[in-house]
């Protein structure tokens, strides 16, 4: 679009701010200088233009003079942008621009001169770049009240409920034939400021029964995430659900079909412990109340289908394709246990009496193996000793193991060792530790189960044997430095904590981003928790990172209400979003790989920008070959015409730096001016909303045009980080190749308190400025 | 794990331990290496790898590093750049000297000033001459990576033996990432047994653990050495084994030449006998047990086991 085809009818203010800007800067000189322009219609100013009197001012000349773009030399745009995009409303919205003449001016700036010099640019490169506006709206979407959760263990049941009771349509998917996850596999939960255990299933129980009953709330198991499309903040998910056999409305539980069925296979549900059917219920309080058939195990002998007297049973059930179209996607696939094979010293694999924690638990469950009775597996006797080993594949750097702590396993080992004592008060119990990792309340429970007599030994065990018939551990007590081998009937492997294998997975088909340690990756693990870098996705539990229920509730709650913000707040965004030229465009695709927030698609033979999911970050515009893709009001030539604004009257002995800053790099050079700290009279700033903006041609046009240097400062913690200095150092090699020096353009990091910092690189990059153009 | 294992242009690494020691492990891999068709080489040129001067602190990092540089030089103008070791000590080193010289760019100024100005210029080290990774092979990776073609040569039944293995800390321990077949449970050893049809007993108690020599440990504290050694070789006699299977001289040492002391302090008969992979891969090819096994270097006696193999 040409804006400069009409005659464009400028019309500048000019603040005072009540002497902060014009005991420095001479407006009346400024006021002169600007109106020998012709684009110029009207050039005023006023002691306080953020005032409502200053914005009658402003209307009224917009309205007279019938102004169609406006410049307002006042103070940040961070302070009062909003306020004046109220009052230009005659005008639409987009079509003023703002230079900050106070904070990155007259606060840093001590003589009139130079003050009044720099003002007069920054107002230029206003002038100049306002013709270039065009008039947008910002945009608003509107989410669909639905929700899909991914996982029904603890965190997705408790997310689903919040949801559901807010009204809003929750699909809770679990892979496996039950829900509840591991806590219905625990047995008890730790209560550390009653210094009891509690039943996890008497817990876990009504809230599987309220999501069951809940009319907002569909549950399907067996059922997996298959794709996933992000369309104007909405999710067009495709969900493959495994062959049903087992008729849930017909099952009535009686078990014959269980009875007849010839195959045997291990009983998950009980850790392998023990057998079970190839058609079986997991366990008896399993929700769906129904019979299912192990598909990996099942012969089809057809046995079960003809005893059944309901007809539930059809082993000729095919799986199922539902689509579903969401506001909002929660990941709740939880963890899995590290693999002590990847552990042999400690021959978990190789002896019958090792066993892990979960294990245990399913021996000390009154619905496991041994009706909650703890007996030694190969023995059926009542352990004398037990040992329990710390940090199986956690803290650890060796091969496979993870180096992170999985934060749970000392309360674990403490829960399963006070449940011993009490139930078991001859059995003696050592746990082997690295730290014993029981913060806050915790450590009540912790001292709890010292006073009930559980040994404590600091020391990783190397190996675990056999000997005459029993275990022996070998562990170095590292508080006394003594080696022992401790002889027991039973030890227990505190296994680490994975990110399940569905974790992994769904990750990729959603497209969210994993830790190093391939959990989901939080946007900021301290103020954005829960929300991941695709807005919509949210995720919970462990499978965000090794926690407790406690924790994983609290985080399902914390995604309920994030989600309720999306419902409820509706959604208004920036209109600077990219914009695809499909002429151009080659349909290379490029841009959808390099998009981090997953917001361009390909849809049928376009290209598909999503205005919600779009930051207009610009890393699109950059990678694009063909040059089809640019940002809504942020045109290249809007750019460069402000870079001419600002070299329009410099002087020959002169010195002008143009810094581009982003938004972090702008609120930064804000504070060195409300800090009133140096910052060179060469340093003009370019505020963009992000460093990828500037291409090459401008930083070319600006150094040859003028500019003596070229400052970059990038907030680094974002996704297109590596990408603008990927950018930034073939920006320095174009240089070259045109024999410009590279050294006039620099880059540096940006964050909001570090001002000092930003200040003395500007001085640094000034004085080396200074002694090149000597 | 992707890692390349050559089959020609192989600089054969010779050992002080193996040569000064058993130089039947020497002879044994070249025998070995003949029948499965491996291009090699020995060159004269070849110095020592530093290892155990490195461990008992008589050599600096810096010397061991421009030593590595110099082989390193020798190996590649020899065009035989694949490095294969057969001591694991060698193996790590080589391994270490290599990644430093590529990664520090200081060292490798230092080492190369070094060769500058004593007139050496032609040993300079440029960055990524020699691939730590996929230049540097212990041999019995090379077994390992031949070990279908064993059976072609195999002439002697190993199938009645009791094996175990000892894997030793410089192979599994100092380049994880870079380890076959295991580190926590290493099977590198028991695979290339299978392959020839002896089965070994797996996984045993202290399977992981050090032989106890410690380099100077092994001087410095005897007592402390040997308590080790005689963990290992308590859990051999448990296990009742004929025979342990090793890949490191230095191991062999520990194993071979104090088994005599440790079964007198234990009061046990051990009744097994000590065989570098090599060795044993050599037996298995009907190779003469002196001209070519070298056992009459050994302190425990090779013979009984000979005869329990029904080899005269």
């Amino acid at each position: 679009m040409d804006n400069k085809e009409d005659v464009t009818r400028i019309g500048v203010f000019l603040c005072q701010c009540g002497g902060n800007i014009s005991d420095k800067v001479d407006i009346e000189k400024i006021e002169t200088i600007l109106m020998e322009d012709e684009k110029i219609q009207v050039v005023t100013h006023y002691e306080n233009l953020c005032s409502i009197e200053g914005g009658k001012i402003i209307k009224e000349k917009i309205i007279t003079e019938n102004l169609d773009r406006v410049v307002i030399a006042a103070c940040s745009s961070v302070t009062h942008g909003d306020t004046f995009k109220q009052y230009v409303k005659p005008l639409n919205p987009y079509l003023f621009e703002m230079p900050n003449i106070r904070e990155q001016c007259s606060w840093v700036e001590n003589d009139p001169d130079k003050a009044t010099n720099k003002a007069l640019s920054l107002i230029r490169s206003g002038v100049e770049s306002v013709q270039y506006s065009e008039p947008l709206d910002s945009i608003l979407g509107k989410v669909r009240h639905s929700a899909l959760v991914v996982g029904a263990g603890i965190s997705g049941i408790t997310t689903a409920l919040s949801l559901a009771k807010q009204g809003i349509k929750t699909t809770l998917v679990e892979e496996k034939p039950t829900i509840g996850g591991s806590m219905v596999q625990v047995g008890k939960v730790f209560s550390p400021a009653k210094l009891t255990e509690d039943c996890a299933m008497c817990l876990l129980n009504p809230l599987v029964n309220e999501a069951v009953e809940n009319k907002n709330i569909t549950i399907l198991t067996n059922t997996v995430v298959e794709s996933s499309k992000k369309r104007s903040g909405n999710f067009n998910v495709i969900l493959k659900k495994h062959a049903v056999y087992v008729d849930e409305d017909k099952c009535t539980s009686c078990g014959r079909c269980s009875e007849v069925c010839p195959i045997s296979a291990p009983d998950m549900w009980n850790e392998g412990l023990i057998q079970r059917k190839a058609i079986y219920k997991p366990f008896p309080q399993a929700v769906p109340n129904t019979y299912t058939i192990d598909e990996e195990h099942c012969i089809k002998c057809g046995k079960c289908e003809e005893t059944c007297q309901t007809n539930a049973i059809n082993l000729n059930a095919y799986r199922d394709m539902i689509s579903l179209n969401v506001g909002s996607i929660v990941i709740a696939t939880g963890h899995k246990r590290f693999d002590t094979k990847k552990r042999p010293e400690y021959g978990h694999e190789k002896y019958e009496d090792v066993i892990t924690q979960m294990e245990l638990a399913r021996i000390m469950g009154v619905n496991g193996p041994t009706y909650g009775k703890l007996l030694t597996p190969s023995t059926g006797k009542i352990p004398k000793r037990i040992v329990m080993v710390q940090c199986v594949g956690s803290r650890d750097d060796k091969p496979y193991g993870h180096k992170y702590c999985s934060k749970i396993c000392c309360m674990v080992a403490i829960k399963s060792a006070n449940l011993i004592k009490q139930h078991y008060p001859n059995t003696e119990v050592i746990i082997c530790y690295t730290d014993i990792r029981t913060p806050g309340m915790y450590e009540k429970y912790y001292k709890y189960g010292q006073t009930q007599g559980i040994k404590l030994i600091r020391g990783r065990p190397g190996e675990i044997t056999k000997k005459d018939g029993h275990l022996i551990v070998r562990v170095e007590d590292t508080l006394t430095s003594e080696r022992k081998e401790i002889e027991t009937n039973m030890v227990v492997l505190s296994a680490a904590i994975e990110p399940s294998s569905g974790t992994v997975r769904l990750a990729k088909t959603l497209g969210v981003s994993l830790t190093e340690d391939k959990f989901i990756k939080e946007k900021h693990p301290k103020i954005k928790p829960v929300t991941t870098d695709i807005q919509g996705i949210f995720v919970c539990g462990t499978a965000q990172g090794p926690k407790d229920i406690t924790e994983s509730v609290i985080q399902a709650n914390a995604v309920s209400s994030k989600i309720a913000e999306r419902l409820n707040g509706g959604l208004e965004v920036e209109p600077f979003i990219a914009n695809t030229n499909q002429k151009k465009c080659s349909m290379c695709l490029i841009c959808v790989e390099q998009c981090k927030y997953n917001a361009i698609n390909k849809e049928h033979n376009t290209i598909y920008v999503d205005p919600l999911s779009c930051t207009g970050c610009g890393a699109c515009m950059i990678s694009c070959p063909e040059q089809a893709i640019s940002i809504r009001g942020q045109s290249d030539e809007k750019l460069e015409a402000k870079i001419e604004g600002i070299l329009k009257d410099k002087k020959p002995d002169e010195k002008i730096i143009i810094a581009f800053l982003d938004d972090i790099g702008n609120i930064s050079a804000d504070n060195i001016g409300v800090n009133r700290i140096s910052c060179p009279s060469s340093i003009r700033i370019i505020h963009v909303p992000y460093i990828n903006r500037v291409k090459y041609q401008h930083v070319k046009h600006a150094l040859t045009h003028g500019a003596d240097g070229i400052f970059l400062g990038e907030y680094p913690d974002t996704p297109t980080h590596n990408q603008i200095r990927e950018n930034f150092k073939n920006m320095k090699k174009q240089l070259k190749e045109d024999n410009i020096n590279p050294d006039r353009l620099i880059i540096h990091r940006t964050f909001i308190p570090y001002f000092r910092g930003l200040s003395k690189q500007f001085e640094q990059f000034d004085e080396q400025i200074k002694q090149e153009i000597k | 794990m992707n890692k390349f294992i050559p089959s020609k242009d192989i600089t054969l690494f010779r050992s002080c331990l193996v040569s000064t020691e058993y130089p039947g492990i020497e002879s044994s891999t070249k025998f070995v290496f003949d029948k499965l068709g491996i291009e090699y080489v020995v060159d004269r040129n070849q110095s020592c790898c530093t290892g155990l001067g490195h461990y008992y602190d008589i050599f600096d990092e810096l010397s061991t590093v421009a030593l590595a540089a110099r082989n390193f030089h020798h190996a590649i103008k020899n065009g035989h750049k694949q490095f294969v070791p057969m001591c694991s000590t060698c193996y790590a080193i080589l391994k270490n000297a290599a990644i430093m010289l590529n990664e520090k760019e200081d060292v490798r100024n230092q080492v190369n000033e070094s060769f500058i100005s004593n007139g050496l210029e032609d040993l300079v080290y440029t960055k990524d001459d020699i691939d730590p990774i996929n230049n540097i092979t212990h041999t019995v990776e090379v077994f390992f990576n031949n070990r279908e073609k064993l059976s072609e040569f195999g002439c002697v039944d190993l199938s009645n033996l009791t094996i175990a293995t000892h894997h030793g800390c410089h192979y599994c321990k100092v380049h994880y990432d870079d380890t076959l077949c295991g580190v926590r449970n290493p099977m590198l050893l028991d695979d290339v047994c299978s392959a020839m049809n002896a089965s070994t007993i797996g996984y045993y108690d202290h399977k992981r653990m050090t032989c106890g020599s410690g380099f100077r440990q092994r001087y410095a504290n005897k007592e402390l050495s040997l308590d080790v050694t005689e963990d290992k070789f308590e859990s051999l006699y448990e296990n009742d084994v004929d025979l342990l299977v090793h890949m490191c001289p230095n191991c062999h040492v520990q194993f071979d030449r104090y088994q005599n002391i440790i079964s007198k302090r234990t009061g046990h008969d051990y009744n097994f006998v000590h065989l570098n992979m090599s060795q044993l891969i050599a037996l298995y090819m009907g190779a003469d047990p002196y001209k070519v096994m070298g056992i009459q270097t050994h302190s425990v006696s090779v013979e009984p086991l000979l005869k329990k193999l029904k080899i005269n």
